[in-house]
């Protein structure tokens, strides 16, 4: 049990911590990508790593095969800075502003809450749209997200473990009120986010002007990780495809940030 | 699974977790023909001289009180009897078929009589034994105090439907919570099999939560236990293991270092194990003579994805200097290897010193490797002490005071992933350098026959810097001691 002392000196350390400068050894931790990463952690993972190209800071991935496990919250990705351990975007992104870099300052508060707005109805919806898809549409639980989640363990637990993650993840949507979903009525639901975040892009370069901000980060996270991912039932990246603008943005980001050859 | 605990459970010589078997060392009180043992001693003593000459020979054996039990299972039990020739084997063959009836664990209470026979088919130098057995209730239930070896209580309750179909089989469950958030789930199944050998089968399935805050971990363990536990000589006590346990491995708090993060998560480990035990000494808690040898062998690799073989000893000796005042001797150690070129082994897996328990004068896992201030263990400990315990000084024996000793220790260890070569100095030297060292005084307790609480003053005197060292008085309360 930590004390109140301790809790204390822990807040001390974060805040004298955060004050130092970006170190060059900063390791961002994710799992596998060639046989163990699943659709909704591939969008976290890689709308992290576009943010931290954007900032321009330096890192450098390690993948673990207990990635999910070694994290704060559970969830993937984190980084490693110094003695911090900081997992998910938007903790990451507040602890990068306390390193006094930030990609909204030019932003007014107004467009601040906009931005917030936006990148929470993605998380509501596109990333629960890939949760479900993932875990609840039979066939590609079955082709694909058991075979790769369960990749990393012996038998039997890769069975266990799997039918853990799949009944904890079934809970959430259940509280969010998706569990009863079909598969088409989610398509329309992320038909309908993608509508609004084209409004919101129009002809820009990115969202909000010239310059990308973590909301260009976390749209090209789950974007291009769904428009690259295969899957059995491809209809989510045939109803993204459908929003030029988002595309070219996405082409973009990865043309400026990852030089990597695309497959899209 | 790693912890030892006993518990006040006479007549259960099985501890579930299999990795302890204590005898039962009450002597019998109700044996109305027998000589009174004297009560220093648990094996009872005859006046042999007077009694080696009488011939006897059993005529008939009567069996009272069984309704459940078998037939074929007390017949065999007590075959032996009918080839004693003189009186005191009489007695001794009546003792020891006595302890096998308790140990079956079907029985409340054996008593046993014994006369001379009469009728017809008697002979001149004939007896007639009778065992007055009173069988336990189909569904029983108690509620326990445990010692594990965390230097921590805990509360157990369990149920038992003993003598299931009647040849000794039972179906055991115990929970157990303790006050370092321990908690355990056991479900087991029990069955004793036939032959001399006093041989159990034991099949459980487990759930073990425990907390290391020197380590900065906490981990569950879930597993499946098959255990066989026989006698391949008088006191030599085997334990053949199978298990496999699901291992999940998570971090305790903020302040836990990366290192021990890394290796969290969810492991499978497959072994198989054996545990010899050789236990020569009068009794488990302040023996005053005997040896103590336990060695435990662990290979790692049947399954699951943690592969290493792991081996334990501990030894104790115990030698009278006078009436009331013991020499104790003891030496642990125990050494892990990892197999093939699979991935080293857990955090769990690896040995730890420090403690009360264990290297008196150190905090709990506070000696050895270290990341920020959690304990990561190692692959290599040796731990000794020498003791010598007394009655409390200026006090009356007998009573009371015959619970507390007062004790003098020297204990000294040393822990490190060791490099060894096939040159025994060095390998001599490299297990000498850097040794620790502390000693002391205090009172040891002894709590009913389960457990010892001792209270010492230590002294560290061999440290290393980043040892996390306990100056003064130190508390402790388990089974095994150093």
């Amino acid at each position: 049990m930590p004390t109140p002392r301790v809790i204390l000196s822990e807040a001390m350390a974060l805040e004298v911590g955060g004050k130092e400068p970006w170190p060059s050894d900063v390791k961002l931790y994710q799992p596998y990508e060639v046989e163990q990463i699943l659709l909704p952690d591939n969008a976290n993972c890689l709308a992290t790593q576009a943010f931290l190209k954007m900032s321009k800071l330096q890192y450098t991935v390690e993948p673990r095969s207990n990635a999910e496990f070694m994290s704060p919250s559970g969830k993937v990705p984190f980084i490693q800075c110094g003695a911090f351990v900081v997992s998910e975007l938007e903790p990451i992104v507040s602890f990068v502003a306390s390193k006094g870099v930030s990609l909204t300052n030019d932003l007014d508060n107004g467009e601040k809450a906009d931005m917030r707005a936006y990148m929470s109805l993605i998380s509501n919806v596109l990333a629960t749209a890939e949760l479900f898809i993932t875990w609840c549409d039979a066939q590609t639980y079955k082709q694909v997200t058991k075979p790769r989640y369960g990749s990393v363990f012996p038998w039997p637990l890769n069975h266990l473990l799997c039918w853990q993650k799949r009944s904890s993840v079934t809970k959430r949507l259940h509280v969010l009120g998706w569990a009863n979903k079909t598969l088409d009525d989610v398509f329309h639901e992320v038909d309908q986010c993608c509508q609004a975040l084209s409004e919101r892009l129009g002809p820009k370069n990115y969202f909000f002007g010239d310059k990308p901000t973590e909301l260009d980060a976390l749209v090209f996270g789950h974007l291009f990780t769904v428009l690259t991912t295969p899957l059995p039932n491809n209809k989510l990246a045939a109803t993204i495809r459908g929003y030029r603008t988002l595309v070219d943005l996405c082409k973009r980001i990865e043309h400026e940030y990852f030089e990597l050859p695309t497959s899209t | 699974m790693g912890t030892v605990q006993a518990k006040e459970a006479p007549r259960n010589p099985i501890d579930i977790s299999g990795l302890n078997n204590r005898r039962s060392e009450n002597s019998p009180k109700a044996d109305s023909k027998k000589n009174a043992p004297s009560n220093k001693q648990a094996q009872p003593t005859y006046p042999a001289a007077k009694f080696k000459t009488v011939r006897a020979r059993v005529d008939k054996v009567n069996i009272e009180g069984l309704s459940r039990t078998k037939d074929d299972i007390i017949i065999e039990s007590i075959q032996p009897l009918f080839s004693a020739g003189d009186f005191v084997e009489v007695l001794k063959q009546a003792h020891e078929i006595r302890e096998r009836l308790v140990g079956l664990g079907c029985f409340n209470n054996v008593r046993i009589y014994i006369d001379t026979s009469s009728g017809k088919a008697a002979t001149p130098d004939g007896l007639e034994v009778t065992f007055h057995v009173s069988e336990m209730r189909r569904l029983t239930g108690a509620i326990n105090t445990l010692f594990g070896s965390n230097n921590e209580g805990s509360v157990a309750l369990s149920m038992r439907l003993p003598n299931l179909m009647g040849r000794g089989e039972r179906i055991q469950a115990e929970c157990s919570y303790g006050n370092r958030r321990t908690s355990n789930y056991n479900f087991g199944f029990v069955k004793p099999l036939r032959g001399r050998s006093n041989a159990f089968f034991t099949t459980s399935v487990f759930q073990h939560f425990t907390e290391q805050p020197a380590s900065g971990y906490k981990e569950i363990d879930r597993g499946l236990l098959f255990d066989l536990a026989f006698t391949s000589a008088p006191l030599v006590r085997h334990n053949l293991q199978w298990e496999t346990t699901w291992r999940d491995l998570s971090v305790l708090n903020r302040t836990t270092a990366f290192e021990i993060r890394e290796m969290s998560g969810p492991s499978l480990k497959g072994s198989l194990r054996h545990i010899l035990s050789v236990d020569r000494r009068d009794q488990a808690i302040f023996p005053r003579s005997g040896t103590l040898w336990r060695i435990t062998t662990e290979y790692a690799g049947i399954g699951g994805n943690v592969n290493f073989l792991k081996n334990e000893a501990q030894f104790q000796a115990n030698i009278p200097l006078s009436n009331d005042v013991v020499f104790q001797a003891t030496l642990h150690g125990g050494m892990l290897k990892s197999i093939g070129n699979t991935k080293p082994p857990s955090l769990c897996d690896h040995f730890f010193l420090g403690g009360p328990l264990s290297l008196r004068g150190f905090e709990s896992r506070g000696v050895g490797p270290q990341a920020g201030r959690n304990a990561l263990g190692a692959s290599t400990y040796w731990a000794g002490g020498l003791h010598l315990y007394s009655p409390l000084p200026f006090i009356k024996p007998g009573g009371f005071a015959d619970l507390f000793r007062a004790h003098l220790f020297l204990n000294a260890g040393n822990i490190g992933n060791f490099e060894f070569t096939d040159d025994y100095n060095h390998n001599l030297e490299v297990l000498g350098q850097n040794m620790r060292l502390a000693y002391g005084l205090g009172i040891a307790m002894k709590l009913g026959d389960i457990a010892r609480v001792e209270l010492n003053y230590c002294l560290p005197h061999m440290y290393q810097r980043t040892d996390a060292i306990n100056k003064g008085l130190q508390f402790g309360i388990g089974f095994d001691f150093l």
